[in-house]
């Protein structure tokens, strides 16, 4: 009892000091499991490779240049399409909650597109823009830009009724009280929005490249399966699964925790 | 500056009792430079509705207010108001707030932190300049409330139950604070409250609503500045008191 305590005083001091710990720590139980089923050849090797094979194929494409070449693809196409989701995205909906008649003419054609998912646009999208960039960037804008419209309107409606009275018996034209009061105070639901349409966008991103593919992490899982190497495909998804922690954990869930924190406004 | 708001009359639909509810009926009055009114009445008699329909946050059914004898259309920046909420800013240091309604007049950045910080001077907040209102307590975010409606200098300044929502101690102060500003400045002021010992206290007249009409109209000629721990043993403040009480217990 006492050295369990111990060892988790320990442990939460460590987390503490080093918080990488704490992400890494839950991951060791999955890959004891794993080495051991490979170790004991429970399936074969060909099927199934050890967390060494995979470390030691993400040494050889890393070396090769193919996996940093492939990574950046796929960044840059999931950054492009974020950029023209945002754009898009935040005036569209502070049109929409701003606006009675915006509401009423476009929230019924929101939600019918929202239905159609992105992976159902692919095949008119393939006839339309062919397998490239422009296919792969309407699918990305697609699914972001859902998610950033809904919370921004929402972030809209939770703002207090007063706050833009206040601004407007103050002076403030309806564009001030855009600039000043709606968008901060819809921002941290926005960005809420952003982190949702980011993770389906990358998600996205990866059934796209599989699909339409000439490059990227999605690409590589999938000419990895006509080559039968199954070691590049857990390598992928390892990839996936880390730099999207990365982007959620370190970047958005600060940033988002950040504007509301120090306004003192709880987004749901 | 004269504001004179004449047959006023505001109607509502009500969709669940699918019928139509008058909150103010032929509501007249009139508030001159410097006055301080203080209009009570129980809930539901109107008050917050009038005050909304003064700033111009609701448009009125009927009758007309004038401000300097220009009818009134929408919120503007000749009547400032001071919110039961508070209506801070979350994301703007409580100096961008109390300079707010001076950076809409496009007064430059150094002149409106002046002068912001000098009515932060006169509520006792000049070191919470650089702080957010979440972090202020309610006192001191409806100080900033009452500074920042003002620092705007509106012809008529309209406070809605500004301090229904602080604890009673901090109450007192305010309201003690605001006498004193009163006195500086001479602002003319609406303020709402259902507090009788408060709407007596502050002002120089009281106005009692019923049912959206004008009950009764009693000027306090109370001697300034005015202090608590004194005006609780004053006869005529408790003669006063005793009547807007009596009236707003019939309305």
């Amino acid at each position: 009892m006492n050295v369990a305590l111990h060892v988790w005083s320990t442990y939460v001091r460590l987390t503490e000091r080093w918080p990488v710990i704490a992400t890494l720590v839950p991951f060791l139980p999955i890959l004891a499991l794993w080495e051991i089923l490979a170790w004991a050849g429970v399936f074969p090797p060909a099927f199934f490779p050890s967390p060494g094979d995979v470390v030691k194929s993400f040494v050889t494409l890393t070396y090769k240049g193919i996996l940093p070449d492939y990574l950046q693809d796929s960044l840059v196409r999931l950054a492009l399409g974020a950029a023209i989701g945002i754009v898009l995205g935040i005036p569209f909906g502070l049109l929409i909650a701003t606006n009675k008649i915006a509401h009423r003419v476009f929230w019924p054609i929101l939600l019918f597109f929202q239905a159609i998912g992105d992976i159902a646009w692919l095949p008119i999208l393939l006839i339309w823009f062919g397998f490239g960039l422009g296919t792969m960037t309407f699918v990305i804008v697609y699914t972001v830009l859902f998610p950033i419209v809904l919370n921004t309107v929402l972030g809209v409606e939770t703002i207090p009724r007063d706050l833009p009275r206040a601004a407007r018996s103050l002076g403030s034209s309806s564009l001030s009280v855009l600039w000043h009061v709606i968008l901060p105070g819809a921002l941290p639901n926005i960005l809420t929005g952003l982190r949702n349409g980011l993770g389906y966008g990358w998600r996205a991103l990866i059934a796209v490249e599989i699909i339409v593919g000439t490059s990227g992490i999605g690409f590589l899982m999938f000419d990895a399966r006509r080559a039968g190497s199954t070691t590049e495909i857990i390598l992928g998804m390892i990839i996936l699964g880390t730099l999207w922690y990365i982007v959620d954990a370190w970047i958005l869930a600060p940033l988002e925790k950040a504007t509301g924190e120090r306004w003192g406004i709880v987004t749901s | 500056m004269t504001l004179s708001i004449q047959n006023l009359e505001k109607t509502y639909f009500n969709p669940y009792a699918d019928a139509h509810v008058t909150v103010i009926r032929d509501l007249s009055l009139t508030v001159e430079r410097g006055e301080f009114v203080s209009v009570v009445g129980p809930s539901g008699c109107g008050k917050t509705t009038m005050l909304n329909m003064i700033a111009g946050f609701i448009p009125r059914s009927g009758g007309d207010i004038l401000l300097n004898g220009k009818s009134v259309s929408g919120p503007g920046a000749d009547r400032g108001v001071v919110f039961q909420s508070f209506a801070l800013f979350p994301w703007k240091t409580v100096l961008d707030n109390v300079g707010f309604g001076l950076r809409m007049k496009g007064v430059p950045k150094s002149e409106r932190d002046r002068i912001a910080r000098e009515y932060l001077t006169l509520v006792g907040l000049a070191e919470a300049a650089n702080r957010y209102p979440n972090e202020l307590s309610g006192g001191m975010q409806q100080r900033v409330g009452v500074i920042r409606a003002l620092a705007n200098e509106p012809d008529v300044l309209l406070m809605d139950e500004p301090f229904a929502s602080v604890d009673a101690q901090t109450r007192m102060t305010l309201q003690e604070e605001l006498t004193r500003i009163w006195q500086e400045r001479r602002p003319t002021v609406i303020f709402i409250t259902h507090d009788v010992p408060e709407a007596v206290f502050l002002a120089t007249r009281v106005v009692v609503l019923s049912k959206g009409r004008v009950l009764d109209d009693i000027a306090v000629d109370l001697p300034q500045p005015r202090v608590w721990d004194r005006l609780v043993h004053d006869d005529r403040f408790k003669t006063i008191s005793a009547r807007v009480l009596q009236q707003v217990r019939l309305a």
